[in-house]
């Protein structure tokens, strides 16, 4: 048991984070799964995981390529630290290409860690689509190594009924190498997803974003930091956070340019909406830039829905819940949209849009 | 008779702004509504329209029958009222086709009319945007984003023409026009609206889009109330001397 290891919310990264939800998900009893394990496999083809509180289960899953083992996590990262046991990995060699893999963790209560390791070398290509269901406390950390030139489309969503997911990446990304990380978080539970991506090769392009949807009394929280050791690196941080009822969604993106890590474009957009007004939207954008030659733009805004784009979609002949719906789904439509792969997009569009009925 | 204001009284931001307005328009009509700067034009299309934050205060709307002012603002739609906007709204991530299509099957489901399909739908799209000379690209493009000041009121009225209402009432729609598109979007207003069951209310300050569309019927607008009205001539009268004279 690790609960006990939490990090304090005294620590300013960790100011925003739930740990109470986590620490209820962590101690709840087990129940009967809420969702059948056939239902959350997307209809594509490809390698499929199933992990049942965090326990691999062969019956349902064809890995392929990918190795089911033991793996000890090798981070400082407080919640990332946990997530020892059996896990999944993928070692791509050189232009060799999986993609369409689709890991399902469902979870029951209580707690259940899963670490992953994947490690693309030279022009190697994968793409991978997780999602989390189901209840309890779901802790995962995911290293990534990209050599010169692999791709990785990472798509992740949390539509767990309640519980806490907690996700830790860590990815090193190689010289003309690019990693994209997307992430939904459109269920009932709390989370924290933090990323540490650090582009270590020159030309080499990172991204990690995507929608936070909360309402009721949940918290979720992104909390990202992209660090640039080489020159003409590409970082992107595009979050949407749409907050209803007394809900907390909370995102902090953190660029750094080391040092000589010249000719580095960075750009950060931070846009949360509020559907009421106790709904509440941290974001928290960071620049820490130590190189001369840099582009870095950073947006970061809050806001209620357009009252005008409202009443002109209503004098069209659409209702006022439809027409909220509409405008929230535009809003967190272009962070969606950078899903590469158009059925996991539209599937993420789909949980994006269960979400706005259910809370509009 | 198709609409019919009496002594309409409305405030924007507790100040009364319509003070007493009546105005009857019956099918196959176009009334022109013109006056100076502050009269409560705009505010007159906001009020039918049901913009919030633009109160009735007083008076009565009836549309064929029906208590406007009663209606939201997607019911008076369906009902057939078409409000063209002065400054159509700009939305980012929701397409002219994804919006339009929404917005009619929106209309006919209210009206117990079967929702076009995508396929009819594009058809009738399309067939719009050719008529008012909309390049059918700018459908796929999310609503009026990027488009240049003339593109959203053309915008404007293949969005009419698509819903096809039974009144339009028009915000300055001339405004902000060159002269191709000043007759681009009067052809359309003749074209979608002049129907003997149909009726438009076009709002503008100046008399040029009237050289495009004549209307029945001129209104002069000032102070909250309609205080003089004629026939096309009292357009090119207030064009020649003025409002001042006629408000004064």
């Amino acid at each position: 048991m690790s609960v006990l290891d939490l990090p304090s919310p005294r620590l300013e990264e960790w100011h925003w984070a739930d740990m109470a939800a986590l620490k209820a998900a962590a101690e709840s009893t087990p129940r009967a799964a809420s969702a059948a394990p056939a239902e959350l496999f997307l209809d594509i083809e490809g390698p499929r995981l199933l992990f049942v509180d965090g326990m691999f289960e062969p019956a349902h899953s064809r890995p392929g390529r990918i190795q089911v083992g033991r793996i000890v996590p090798e981070t400082e990262h407080p919640l990332g630290r946990q997530a020892e046991g059996e896990g999944w990995s993928l070692h791509l060699g050189r232009e060799e290409a999986v993609t369409h893999i689709q890991i399902v963790h469902l979870g029951s209560g209580g707690e259940n860690h899963v670490p992953a390791r994947l490690v693309l070398e030279e022009d190697a290509v994968a793409s991978v689509v997780e999602s989390f269901a189901g209840s309890g406390w779901a802790n995962r950390l995911t290293n990534i190594v990209l050599g010169k030139g692999a791709r990785l489309m990472r798509s992740v969503r949390l539509v767990q009924d309640d519980g806490f997911v907690s996700l830790r990446d860590e990815a090193e990304i190689g010289e003309a190498a690019s990693l994209v990380s997307i992430f939904l978080g459109a269920g009932g539970m709390g989370s924290r997803i933090d990323g540490a991506l650090t582009l270590t090769g020159k030309g080499a392009f990172a991204e990690m974003g995507g929608a936070l949807l909360t309402r009721a009394t949940q918290k979720q929280e992104a909390a990202v930091v992209v660090r640039h050791e080489n020159v003409e690196g590409t970082s992107r941080q595009l979050w949407r956070a749409v907050a209803a009822d007394r809900s907390a969604a909370s995102l902090a993106a953190r660029v750094e340019v080391a040092r000589g890590a010249q000719q580095t474009d960075g750009e950060q957009s931070l846009r949360g909406l509020l559907l009421q007004r106790s709904a509440t939207v941290n974001l928290k954008p960071e620049l820490e830039i130590f190189a001369d030659d840099v582009k870095c733009a950073h947006g970061a805004t809050v806001g209620e829905l357009d009252r005008r784009a409202l009443f002109y979609l209503e004098s069209r002949g659409i209702e006022e819940a439809r027409a909220k719906a509409l405008l929230t789904r535009a809003f967190v439509a272009d962070a969606m949209e950078r899903i590469g792969e158009e059925a996991v997009r539209e599937a993420f569009v789909a949980d994006a849009d269960k979400w706005l009925e259910a809370a509009l | 008779m198709m609409l019919k204001i009496e002594d309409l009284r409305a405030e924007v931001d507790g100040k009364e702004i319509l003070k007493g307005l009546s105005l009857s328009v019956n099918a196959g009509e176009v009334h022109a509504i013109m006056g100076p700067n502050g009269a409560g034009k705009s505010t007159l299309g906001y009020v039918l329209g049901g913009r919030p934050g633009y109160e009735p205060t007083g008076g009565s709307a009836v549309f064929e029958g029906q208590d406007l002012l009663e209606l939201a603002p997607h019911e008076r739609a369906a009902a057939g009222l078409f409000l063209g906007f002065q400054y159509p709204v700009e939305i980012p991530g929701i397409s002219n086709v994804q919006f339009l299509r929404e917005a009619l099957n929106s209309q006919r489901r209210a009206r117990y009319e079967a929702p076009l399909s995508g396929g009819e739908f594009l058809k009738l799209a399309r067939a719009q945007a050719d008529a008012l000379g909309m390049d059918q690209e700018m459908l796929k493009r999310p609503v009026n984003v990027g488009f240049s000041g003339g593109e959203k009121k053309r915008n404007e009225m293949v969005q009419m023409g698509i819903i096809g209402p039974k009144l339009a009432i028009l915000d300055e729609t001339d405004s902000g026009l060159d002269i191709d598109a000043l007759k681009a979007v009067g052809d359309g207003i003749n074209r979608i609206m002049r129907a003997p069951d149909k009726a438009v209310i076009l709002i503008t300050h100046y008399q040029r889009l009237l050289d495009y569309v004549q209307p029945d019927f001129v209104h002069v607008l000032a102070e909250g109330r309609i205080v003089r009205s004629g026939g096309p001539e009292l357009a090119l009268e207030l064009e020649r001397e003025g409002y001042g004279a006629l408000v004064a």
